[in-house]
């Protein structure tokens, strides 16, 4: 029997500012790699979202004006959204995703604007823009594994004492520059400013996703092996490159 | 009497003799230092100015002031190369001499390395103008400093997102720019890009506009981008009659009644020659004009239309305008060729997803045993960030790599040469046929060999990967170094 899943691509249109489109390349790829029926189901603002049928949620980062429009539409669907995440639906949210998924983010006007409040973390807007390459030490692996990306955002984002975050910052910001805390993970959801795109030069991250998409659907989540020898050089490559003082010189820029 | 030396005695008094001798110094300390990098082989194109107006902050404004017309500055995303090279072109045919920075060192510091190396060792200069490309976010600054007389900008796309953050801040640095511009002078700007139209604050600036008037066939890659799908008055949904690339197009707001301008220069009409230029249609200004380009690309008619509103703007007549422009070459790395014995090298400059879309749609039509070579680098002059890769439809390659005698070898190099490896794996590339290496100068010359006899090795690099690839060239006896451009 063909496994199948469906991954629900919320606001296509809005949210695509850093390479999200690598994102999602990714996880159908490495899902067609392995004769597993992925389908992408673009989500629109108004649009109605069963989420009964979404076996992975993916939201990507926005520029300001058209964050706040999703937000609006978003907030919505907030009590759905929550009971999806309380019984199990991944969902991977990427940059003013992230932040989105929060309980508020304050502006630099000091206005508050309300998250969704499906993570226990708030957002303060900075002046000074958080931007470099980066690298964390992730733990839903045992051993940790490492994932790379890049990260360029305003906001500073704080966890509440009982969420984890998606790794600690070997190299990089994180989610404020203070904590070396970076993203989070509250049951299936995961929450990172890291960008680049993230998933192609993670496949393990990818197949992480593409193994609780097929779980939530309830079908075998055993993913054969690939041959990921580029994937791996490329993050090999990306760790060196975070960690020259060619890229650590310039990665302080406001 | 000099100039400068009328300035210092004009006001009198200590200080300003101390702050006169502080001027020749930072003009004479950045004239030395663009000898020295230009001994080293390389440009001296942005160390030179950076020192210098740290020295004397205001010396761009100084050098400015002395040009006997005046100083035009070309912003936007992309197509600033190509139309301030258009432009200047126009300019030295009319008769005027003209100061360019043109190795795309479009920072402050770049122009003010450009003027600093026109000057004399005195700091006069003497050119009628300088025409200066600027990077959007330096744009406010440039125009606060040098005082255009005429501004031209080309349009607003995602580019290099590490260093301005997000479109909405490019667009604000493109507003405060033209705020800041001179009563009298005027504006040159894209009527079919949303993002500069609704730019308000006019005053009394004239605002000339140019755009497209033809029928393309419709966009058919679905992820060129549209970076702007709301209206930038109010937010709501923009609606399109047509799409030429991107966001640029006919388009008006259904709730608030933000709508395109009828562009004061349009282009009718294309058709194409038997020599593979393209007869244009335009009308400028209300009279009815036909150029031959020999510019490939949609990309390259919005180039000509700006180049030719600033010009008449500037009025300069237009048969000279018109002379020029049918003589135009492509410009500087954004798709040059050279003879490279029995071979050809075409490059092109990429450095976001919109512009290397056009490249790659352009260098696909041509037919042809070919090779192709994508140096990646994450400098800053190329944006750190690389994310911006995988939202270009490298997929196209693979489409034409099944056709055989089409791509034999694709390499990728760079500094980032294993990440664009990355991307031709997920485009859906042959990887049998992908060569990884990551030290530019090799990789052109494995590339080189793998190119067939009489075909054309493609070169796309980014902007800090194109200077090493046109040093590389160099060393091997072919083009000239690039600050020795007309």
């Amino acid at each position: 029997m063909i496994r199948q899943i469906n991954i629900y691509h919320l606001y296509p249109a809005q949210l695509n500012l850093y390479g999200d489109r690598g994102n999602m390349l990714a996880l159908s790829r490495r899902a067609q790699w392995r004769g597993i029926d992925l389908r992408v189901i673009p989500i629109e603002p108004g649009d109605q979202i069963n989420f009964e049928q979404c076996d992975l949620l993916f939201m990507g980062g926005g520029q300001d004006s058209d964050q706040l429009l999703v937000a609006a539409d978003l907030k919505k669907r907030r009590p759905e959204m929550r009971r999806a995440v309380e019984a199990g639906m991944p969902v991977f949210a990427v940059c003013g995703s992230f932040q989105l998924l929060g309980n508020y983010y304050t502006a630099v006007s000091g206005e508050k604007i309300g998250g969704l409040e499906i993570l226990d973390l708030y957002t303060e807007a900075g002046n000074k823009r958080l931007t470099g390459n980066a690298v964390i030490n992730c733990p839903l692996w045992q051993p940790a594994k490492t994932l790379v990306g890049f990260e360029n955002h305003a906001g500073k984002t704080y966890l509440g004492p009982e969420l984890q975050p998606l790794g600690t910052v070997l190299n990089g910001f994180g989610n404020n520059g203070l904590d070396k805390k970076e993203g989070a993970v509250y049951k299936n959801v995961i929450g990172t400013y890291l960008h680049g795109s993230l998933l192609p030069k993670n496949p393990w991250l990818t197949d992480y996703l593409l193994a609780k998409a097929l779980k939530h659907r309830g079908q075998d989540s055993t993913l054969r092996e690939l041959v990921d020898s580029i994937e791996i050089a490329a993050h090999h490559r990306a760790i060196h490159i975070a960690g020259s003082l060619r890229h650590r010189m310039r990665s302080t820029r406001a | 009497m000099n100039a400068v030396h009328k300035e210092a005695t004009k006001a009198g008094g200590l200080r300003n003799r101390l702050f006169q001798v502080k001027k020749t110094g930072a003009v004479i300390i950045g004239k030395a230092l663009i000898a020295a990098t230009r001994l080293l082989g390389r440009g001296g194109t942005t160390l030179p100015g950076r020192l210098a107006i740290r020295i004397k902050p205001d010396l761009a404004e100084l050098l400015a002031a002395r040009l006997l017309k005046g100083t035009l500055v070309v912003t936007g995303t992309n197509g600033k190369t190509t139309t301030s090279a258009l432009i200047k072109n126009i300019l030295i045919d009319a008769g005027y001499s003209c100061i360019h920075n043109q190795s795309g060192s479009n920072m402050s510091w770049g122009v003010a390395s450009a003027l600093i190396s026109s000057a004399s060792w005195g700091g006069a200069i003497a050119a009628d103008w300088a025409l200066m490309e600027a990077d959007e976010g330096a744009f406010p600054k440039i125009v606060q400093d040098i005082r255009p007389r005429g501004v031209v900008v080309t349009n607003i796309f995602r580019d290099q997102l590490d260093r301005y953050g997000e479109i909405d801040r490019i667009q604000e640095a493109i507003g405060r720019g033209l705020q800041a511009l001179a009563a009298g002078s005027f504006q040159a700007i894209n009527a079919d890009d949303p993002s500069l139209v609704s730019i308000g604050g006019l005053g009394d600036k004239e605002r000339l506009t140019y755009g497209l008037e033809i029928e393309l066939a419709e966009d058919s890659f679905q992820n060129t981008g549209r970076d702007l799908k709301t209206c930038p008055i109010c937010k709501k949904e923009l609606t399109y009659e047509r799409i030429y690339f991107a966001h640029l197009g006919h388009y008006h707001c259904p709730s608030c009644n933000f709508r395109r301008p009828r562009p004061d220069v349009q282009l009718t009409g294309v058709a194409s020659n038997p020599d593979g230029s393209n007869r244009l249609e335009i009308n400028a200004f209300g009279r009815n004009l036909s150029i031959n380009s020999p510019l490939p690309g949609t990309y390259n008619y919005y180039n000509l239309l700006a180049a030719l509103t600033c010009s008449l703007a500037l009025k300069i007549p237009e048969k000279q305008v018109l002379r020029t422009l049918e003589a135009a070459n492509p410009s500087f790395g954004r798709m040059e060729s050279f003879a490279i014995g029995d071979k050809v090298l075409v490059m092109a400059l990429i450095k976001n997803p919109v512009g290397a879309n056009e490249v790659l749609r352009t260098i696909l039509k041509t037919a042809g045993n070919s090779t192709l070579l994508v140096a990646v680098n994450d400098k800053i002059a190329d944006g750190t960030d690389v994310s911006w890769l995988w939202d270009v439809d490298f997929e196209q390659l693979a489409a034409v790599l099944t056709v055989p005698d089409r791509f034999s070898a694709t390499f990728a190099a760079g500094l980032r040469a294993w990440d664009m490896a990355v991307r031709f794996k997920y485009a859906g590339l042959d990887l049998t046929k992908v060569q990884v290496e990551e030290k530019t100068g090799a990789a052109l010359r494995r590339a080189l060999q793998a190119t067939p006899a009489g075909g054309t090795l493609y070169v796309l690099p980014t902007y800090t990967a194109m200077l090493e690839i046109r040093r590389h060239l160099n060393r091997m006896g072919y083009g000239r170094p690039y600050w020795e451009d007309r």
